[in-house]
């Protein structure tokens, strides 16, 4: 049995609609970015920069010429990432304007290790050459994102926060804008007496820079036919930052323990632990959601993890001050969609799959997905040319094409896929791939979507350590310290089959970080306001849709 | 020469204490003259409640027609006020009623409205409102571009300061209204009927979770509640199962409490519930899980079985208070 089995009731022609708010009634803005991310700051960055040398264009596109659509709080409140961020597209984006040093960044990584831990020992391996980190820089992603929207705003762009894109607006085969997400209902649909109607807001050109499982992107996808060679496939990252005694003076990334190297169990993964300067210390597990065993919990892992004694010493008199949850698009190259353009619309950052799994970086990819497609939409705005033209967009494509973007991705296209075979022969294939450069073994490795793998029965859940409130948790308690305050009585976002069987049911109660599945007699219960919007589900059988805007975590350090 | 207004609302024949709060406020800026205005029918008695609390004048619209709490005849009494006395500034405390005519005074006015504000001050002679945002963690300041300026101010953000002597010249308004602001009616007024105290006021809260089993068996927490003379409250995770009112969940997205008493039957304890009870005097707690997190801030823990202790527990307040 596996969770496609019992796919999801979720009709992806039900998020497209054609504009139906009267013509005056529109939110009538010039470029539309949906995302408050690295990816669409650096967007509506780079747009600002552009739009200030050609002011007869930025007339052209009204009272609002850049505007950023964040479903979350605030810019940075659903950001969450290691990070250990490569800073060559910030330094692009922000050129003779920001030095590094002016950047919210924990210092340069000085040291590194990797360590192959067993259930008492961690062996230091040499460092694979995907993973060296020599002149990248810790940050909390976060922090990154206020900052960078900080600096957004300065460049003119209005930041909406607060404001689901919830439907595609798609006109004449033309994408003309988003629909936002109703706010004020009750559990049933039914509008309570603070209900306010969603609004269309339209827009010249339209760029999806939603991050990981972003949902118009797959609405998008669907809707023009985009996707890639290979499905994508996803990891869940589950990550906790720590106030600690003493600092932590490098980089550190695990392998092994408590991952199992079987091929059968299919655990791809491993953790990272960081320093966040002298009193912090981030620290995350990171498993692929191929993974087979109903009871697996990547948040029980990082529990596990935490009383390995090599981790333990590292927060020894700390306290844990953040904690956070959030996938990772980890089909690498062939899974990116077959074109990141169609009439009116762009793609970019980790919801185009931007991802380079064997070196865990995104973030830089992703500022440089955003500032190309700003390039391209600049273009396309130019007097003589008609953004929603078919084709008017299709620079962004050949631009990233030429980009280191493109060239690191093509490289590893196929690692992600060898550790699919187990961890031993996975590691070795790798290592062929990284000295040929991805040459060897030749072709395009395949994947299978996350939801095709057979569930095995839980075999995981007795070794997990008890919640001791101090260095281990329990899921509600993290779930707190994400700052998740979501209205209980809003309507499911969560998209599943109730009744499924008990195995499936198992796979997602224990799966979720955030304790909102709870498998029952004949199926499964559901608490969607516990959810950080991870999107794990999406990959395992459901489909997460965004909840009223402004819902979910509450993320500053993560 | 500044001319403030606030408006004030009355329950039976008292002035309510948020916006007298405001009233002494506005007068503690000591720039121009501040008066109020009471609206109703037989309020005229009222009006002289204000003085103390440092309103110049008290315009009184005393009318039939202004007997329900309706908000349109209101805004029609204030929007001429605001005319006729070349008023600059409308304050208003928060309520329902209060909310509804500070918005449909804006509307009628086309003035702007700062809401939500929990304090006032003249800085560098301009009147700046604070408020609140990001979930309390800043407060920005506001302005208004325009006169009349209007604000409504969060519940409690001012106490009333009754200065000595001071008293208030009651002058009378006509109530003139207009065809649209009479089409609504009221048709009942009725009163939430719940048996004891509400679950804020309550000395005693015994509240119920999952470990009830169903919910049939809040029958136990409510008898329970009943003996103390206390009010019933309930988890989350109960909530959503439908098995009790919304308006009784107590945690992080439900009620804060602080009984002196706080009987928790059959709760985990989870940190979402915790932080809606933690300030409360006594905590005992009753479940058969002794690892659940419950015990860990429970002033009296009892690790059994609810169906069997809550019973016996309600038979021995019964007897007690009995004898």
């Amino acid at each position: 049995m596996k969770p496609a089995d019992f796919p999801p009731p979720f009709r992806a022609p039900e998020y497209v609609a054609v504009p139906s708010d009267p013509e005056g009634e529109r939110i009538e803005v010039g470029v539309l970015v949906v995302g408050a991310g690295p990816a669409g700051l650096a967007c509506a960055i780079r747009l600002g920069r552009l739009l200030a040398d050609a002011p007869e264009i930025r007339e052209r596109l009204g009272e609002v010429p850049v505007a950023v659509l964040e479903k979350g709080k605030a810019a940075g409140s659903h950001l969450l990432s290691g990070a250990v961020v490569n800073p060559r597209a910030l330094r692009r984006l922000f050129k003779g304007r920001k030095r590094i040093e002016e950047m919210p960044f924990f210092g340069p990584v000085a040291h590194e290790s990797v360590y192959m831990l067993t259930q008492r020992r961690a062996l230091r391996i040499p460092t694979p050459p995907t993973m060296q980190n020599d002149g990248n820089y810790v940050a909390s992603l976060s922090q990154l994102g206020r900052w960078l929207a900080s600096e957004a705003e300065a460049e003119g762009a209005m930041i909406l926060a607060e404001t689901a894109a919830e439907k595609l607006l798609v006109d004449g085969g033309r994408v003309r804008g988003v629909r936002t997400g109703d706010k004020g209902r009750g559990r049933h649909g039914e509008e309570l007496g603070n209900s306010e109607p969603g609004s269309d807001i339209v827009a010249r050109v339209t760029v999806l820079a939603e991050g990981t499982q972003g949902h118009l992107t797959g609405v998008a996808l669907d809707r023009f036919g985009l996707h890639g060679e290979n499905p994508q496939v996803w990891a869940l990252g589950v990550k906790e930052v720590w106030k600690v005694a003493k600092p932590l003076d490098r980089v550190i990334h695990t392998m092994g323990w408590p991952l199992r190297p079987q091929a059968r169990y299919r655990e791809f993964g491993g953790s990272f632990i960081y320093p966040m300067g002298d009193d912090m210390v981030t620290l995350g597990m990171v498993v692929g959601l191929d993974y087979r065993d109903a009871g697996l919990s990547v948040h029980d892992l990082l529990q596990q993890l935490k009383t390995h004694p090599f981790v333990r010493r590292i927060l020894e008199g700390g306290e844990r001050i953040a904690w956070g949850a959030k996938t990772i698009p980890e089909g690498g190259f062939l899974s990116v969609p077959r074109q990141l353009h169609a009439p009116g619309l762009l793609i970019c950052g980790d919801g185009a799959g931007l991802v380079n799994v064997p070196a865990l970086k995104g973030i830089h990819y992703a500022i440089e997905s955003g500032a190309l497609a700003a390039e391209a939409t600049f273009a396309a705005l130019r007097r003589g040319e008609t953004p929603w033209r078919p084709g008017a967009l299709a620079g962004y494509d050949e631009a990233l094409q030429q980009s280191f973007v493109w060239s690191d991705l093509q490289e590893v296209r196929n690692m992600r896929q060898a550790f699919g075979r187990g961890f031993w022969l996975g590691g070795a294939l790798a290592g062929m791939m990284t000295a040929s450069r991805g040459r060897f073994p030749p072709g395009n490795a395949r994947t299978e979507p996350d939801s095709e793998q057979q569930i095995l029965p839980a075999e995981r859940t007795s070794s997990y350590p008890a919640p001791d409130g101090r260095l281990t948790f329990d899921k509600l308690s993290s779930v707190f310290l994400s700052g998740n305050k979501t209205r209980d009585d809003q309507p499911n976002h969560i998209v599943l089959r109730r009744e499924v069987p008990r195995e499936l049911a198992m796979l997602w109660e224990n799966m979720c970080p955030a304790q909102v599945y709870e498998a029952v007699e004949h199926g499964v219960d559901v608490t969607p306001s516990n959810c950080v919007q991870c999107g794990a589900i999406t990959a395992k059988g459901g489909r997460l849709t965004p909840p009223e805007g402004g819902s979910g975590p509450e993320y500053t350090l993560t | 020469m500044t001319s403030t207004l606030v408006f004030l609302e009355h329950h039976g024949d008292e002035i309510l204490k948020g916006p007298l709060g405001v009233l002494s406020k506005s007068a503690s800026l000591g720039d121009g003259e501040v008066n109020a205005v009471v609206t109703g029918s037989g309020v005229r008695a009222l009006a002289g409640q204000a003085g103390a609390f440092g309103a110049a004048r008290v315009y009184v619209a005393d009318d039939a027609a202004l007997e329900a709490p309706l908000s349109q005849p209101r805004v029609d009494v204030l929007a001429r006020l605001v005319r006729d006395k070349g008023i600059e500034t409308v304050l208003f405390a928060n309520s329902v009623l209060a909310a509804d005519v500070a918005a449909g005074l804006a509307a009628r006015l086309e003035a702007g409205l700062n809401w939500d504000l929990t304090d006032i001050a003249r800085e560098n002679g301009k009147l700046v409102g604070k408020r609140p945002a990001l979930q309390d963690s800043v407060y920005v300041d506001v302005g208004w571009k325009s006169e009349p300026r209007l604000a409504l101010f969060r519940s409690g953000s001012f106490d009333p300061v009754a200065s000595d002597g001071g008293s208030a010249q009651v002058e009378d308004v006509a109530v003139s209204l207009e065809d649209f602001s009479t089409a609504a009616r009221m048709v009942e007024r009725a009163h939430e009927e719940s048996e004891g105290p509400s679950i804020e006021d309550a000395d005693v809260v015994v509240a119920g979770g999952r470990g009830l089993g169903g919910p049939e068996n809040f029958t136990l927490v409510e008898e329970l509640a009943k003996a103390l003379g206390g009010a019933v409250g309930a988890t989350r995770a109960v909530v959503d199962a439908g098995w009790y009112p919304y308006s009784t969940q107590v945690g992080q997205t439900g009620k804060t409490v602080s009984p002196k008493l706080y009987i928790a039957c059959g709760i985990s304890g989870a940190i979402q519930h915790k932080v809606g009870m933690q300030a409360s005097g006594v905590v005992v707690a009753i479940n058969k899980d002794p690892n659940a997190p419950i015990f860990e801030f429970a002033d009296l823990g009892v690790v059994g079985d609810v169906h069997q202790v809550v019973p016996k527990l309600t038979e021995l307040v019964k007897q007690r208070k009995g004898g």
